[in-house]
């Protein structure tokens, strides 16, 4: 069945895309392949190597979908509810179902280098070295589908939906640690000076199809038949533990955004906004922000991508983290951008009712506009007045206070021609859905957008930049000073500019995008 | 086609309208007058176009070809006019769902340009009479079916339109509110509105309209007054025979009855 969806689904760019995507995976299990044939001076160090890369293609296999805000809905396993099938049946076949995929065949092709190990000691090295290869595919994909279920489960309820998005936030900083490491770490393990790290990259279950080769390769048969049931045990463990999980997500009730809230304690907020088809539109739009999971998720994860992004990069290297944190404002902007760029795909078939009022095109991109400026502007501006000065960077102040605005506004209008030119459809959130999952985007065309609107945000900050450059140069601080009321302009002219774009847009395509987005897969 | 015998325009006139996803034809150069203050039924089997035949009459669908007026004002052409005469009942779609009932009406009165007040005054009664002020605190995402085609229902009364297109009105919903509905739509024609709904219970398009269309693969292959589609015989078999199906059902499945002994 998941063969059938795929081959239904692969059409056109999407093809393209999933073949770009496979593309570069293939060259990092070439990579991973490669570390299988070179041979070192210090005999442990391909051993640990290759632990280590696998235990990386593990972290990679449960990060990127949540990095990206993708991961394999192909199969929802709430599609087999009504089914009579067992759990084990059910867990066991969608998780073949797993395996129907590019990234398995990659992700195969890359433990192909343990074989190929094995093969430098003989036939029956190499031999083990294939079963474990295919074991720790299944260990790989096991571990990600359980992370995923667990984590869809924990989000079922509302407190549980706040402490995944920390633990996304977590896992995220500690992916990018990852990543620093390895550029470090490989050249560290091949001189044998990482002892500690080595003996725990071993010691995990990714690391004993190395080990347990070796061992083969030297004779030590005991050791390699013991990972062997070891690994095993483990998988069976797993997918035990995964027919569990989904028997409580199958039968779970309905997921909802947030539950029942009392209508009484927003009485307040109602009455600030004007009795306006726009100032409807902005009431609702803060309401769905506040009380869609899916929405609040996208809007709370920029800060602490924000962090991650910003500050991450430069602990390592003796960079100088407060003067980057200074800049925090923009760089929540910028990644609000791009996780909230498909308001008309959060809301479905929704749409019907905007292109059923006569005129309502302009009221409701305004109105999202607005919306999103006050949500993601704000806190931005805020970061941008209080940051410098705690960091004890006051010199960033004309410099954020300038590009805040530019960047906020021009994301404003951003979003919204993301929203009617590239939207794309979720998973119906009446239905189960995991508010993590992004639908059918491929990795690759979004990282085509996140170009094509990182550059945007550079032309909408451009005039900005050249008066604090000139300031700069000319030592005129009238001039850097004047950056602030440019960047407010840039970002109001762009914002009109953009938004009215995507008006004319909704106002001829709307048909086209309610088709679009109303697909639920 | 349907005819009424009276010079007014109809409140529907759909003409050739056609709509082909790749090489299936969902629907196929139909044409249809709905007269202005009829009780309109639309049947037709599951899969005959009905939903994309309404879909394209209220602006929701872009047709192929075709053309579809409400009240003489081209849908596709003028659709300031044309939408805001009509309202709709889609069947299966999302709406804004993190709003409560009150504030669903409240935002899209405001939406539409309502008066505030008028907004507010309107919101209370249909909420009152669609019996969802009991689901005062709840999110339209957590109402049940029957709720969901109410506030539907209300959301397609609220700016007082002339001309209702509700598809599938009476799916899954519970008998009360089946029964509220129903009512709330006579009182609506007897004031002179006019409504199109979509349905395949024959029974109760019988009951409830006093004009029907019978679609079948997209195509329109009867339509008039209901004492005149169904002859002398129930719509049910009238349709039967229309469509050109036989009933099956009757042979095989004998192993149906066995488990049961």
């Amino acid at each position: 069945m998941k063969l059938r969806v795929l081959r239904n689904s692969l059409r056109g760019a999407r093809l393209a895309a999933v073949l770009g995507g496979g593309v570069l995976g293939l060259l990092f299990a070439l990579l991973t392949l490669l570390l299988g044939t070179v041979t070192f001076d210090r005999p442990e160090a391909s051993v640990e190597i290759l632990a280590t890369g696998y235990a990386a293609w593990l972290v990679g296999w449960v990060l990127a979908p949540i990095a990206t805000g993708g991961g394999d809905d192909t199969l929802r396993p709430e599609h087999f509810s009504l089914l009579p099938i067992g759990r084990a049946r059910l867990a066991t076949g969608l998780l073949v179902a797993g395996f129907a995929g590019v990234p398995a065949v990659v992700t195969l092709v890359a433990f192909g280098s343990l074989p190929l190990y094995g093969a430098r000691f003989g036939a029956g090295p190499a031999l083990l070295g294939l079963g474990f290869a295919v074991a720790l595919l299944g260990l790989v994909v096991l571990v990600y589908r359980v992370v995923m279920t667990a984590l869809a489960g924990l989000l079922g309820s509302r407190r549980g939906k706040e402490l995944g998005i920390l633990l996304v936030g977590v896992l995220g900083l500690a992916g990018v640690g990852v990543n620093y490491a390895l550029g470090t770490v490989i050249p560290t393990l091949v001189e044998g000076r990482a002892g500690e790290f080595a003996a725990v990259m071993t010691a995990l279950p990714t690391g004993w199809g190395p080990v347990a080769v070796r061992a083969a390769g030297t004779g030590e048969w005991g050791l390699a038949a013991g990972l062997s049931l070891a690994m095993v045990a483990m998988l069976a463990a797993l997918v035990l533990g995964w027919g569990a999980l989904l028997t409580r997500q199958v039968t779970a009730t309905g997921y909802r955004g947030s539950a029942r809230r009392r209508a009484g304690e927003r009485r307040a907020g109602r009455s600030l906004l004007p009795a306006t088809p726009v100032g409807a539109v902005v009431g609702k739009e803060l309401r769905t922000w506040w009380r869609d999971a899916r929405r609040r998720v996208a809007l709370l994860t920029t800060p602490v991508l924000g962090l991650v992004v910003a500050v991450v990069p430069t602990l390592g290297e003796g960079g100088d983290a407060s003067s980057v944190l200074a800049y925090l404002g923009v760089f929540v902007v910028a990644l609000a951008c791009v996780q909230t760029g498909n308001l008309y795909g959060f809301d479905g078939s929704a749409l019907w009712h905007t292109l059923l009022v006569p005129g309502a095109e302009r009221p409701d991109v305004r109105g999202r506009q607005l919306a999103w400026a006050l949500l993601v502007g704000g806190p931005s501006l805020l970061f941008a007045l209080v940051l410098p000065g705690v960091t004890g960077h006051p010199e960033a102040y004309p410099r954020v206070l300038a590009l805040v605005p530019a960047v906020a506004g021009a994301g404003s209008g951003i979003v919204l021609l993301q929203s009617v030119f590239a939207a794309y459809p979720l998973p119906d959130p009446r239905h189960h859905a995991n508010p993590f999952s992004s639908g059918g985007r491929p990795g690759c065309a979004r990282i085509l957008l996140i170009l094509a609107l990182t550059l945007l945000l550079v032309l909408a900050a451009a005039p900005a930049v050249a008066a604090l450059v000139a300031g700069g140069l000319l030592g005129s601080p009238v001039l850097t000073w004047l950056a602030v009321p440019i960047g407010l302009a840039t970002g109001s002219a762009l914002a009109w500019w953009w938004g009215g774009l995507a008006v004319r847009r909704l106002a001829r395509q709307g048909p086209e995008l309610l088709a679009t987005v109303g697909a639920d897969r | 086609m349907a005819q009424t015998g009276e010079s007014e325009p109809p409140a529907m006139r759909l003409s050739a309208l056609r709509k082909a996803f790749g090489s299936t034809v969902a629907v196929d150069r139909v044409s249809l007058d709905v007269p202005a203050g009829s009780f309109f039924g639309l049947v037709g089997p599951n899969g005959a176009g009905k939903t994309t035949l309404l879909s394209m009459a209220v602006g929701l669908l872009r047709p192929d070809g075709g053309s579809a007026h409400i009240f003489e004002s081209d849908v596709w052409h003028d659709p300031v006019r044309a939408k805001s005469l009509v309202g709709v009942l889609p069947d299966g779609l999302s709406f804004p769902e993190r709003l409560t009932g009150r504030e669903l009406l409240t935002y899209l009165g405001r939406l539409r340009g309502l008066d505030p007040a008028t907004v507010t005054e309107r919101a209370a009664e249909l909420l009152g009479v669609l019996e969802l002020t009991e689901a005062e605190r709840t999110l339209v995402i957590d109402y049940s079916a029957g709720m969901r085609k109410k506030i539907g229902l209300a959301m397609a009364l609220l700016h007082a339109p002339r001309l209702l297109v509700l598809d599938e009105p009476f799916e899954a919903v519970d008998p009360v509110s089946a029964a509220t509905i129903r009512t709330i739509l006579r009182r609506f024609v007897e004031s002179g509105g006019a409504v199109v709904l979509s349905s395949h219970v024959m029974a109760l398009v019988e009951q409830l309209c006093d004009h029907v269309a019978v679609l079948s693969d997209g195509r329109l292959v009867a339509a008039g007054r209901v004492a005149e589609v169904r002859g002398g015989t129930s719509l049910e078999e009238a349709f039967v025979h229309i469509v050109g199906g036989r009933a099956g059902g009757a042979e095989g499945l004998s192993w149906l009855a066995s488990s049961s002994g």
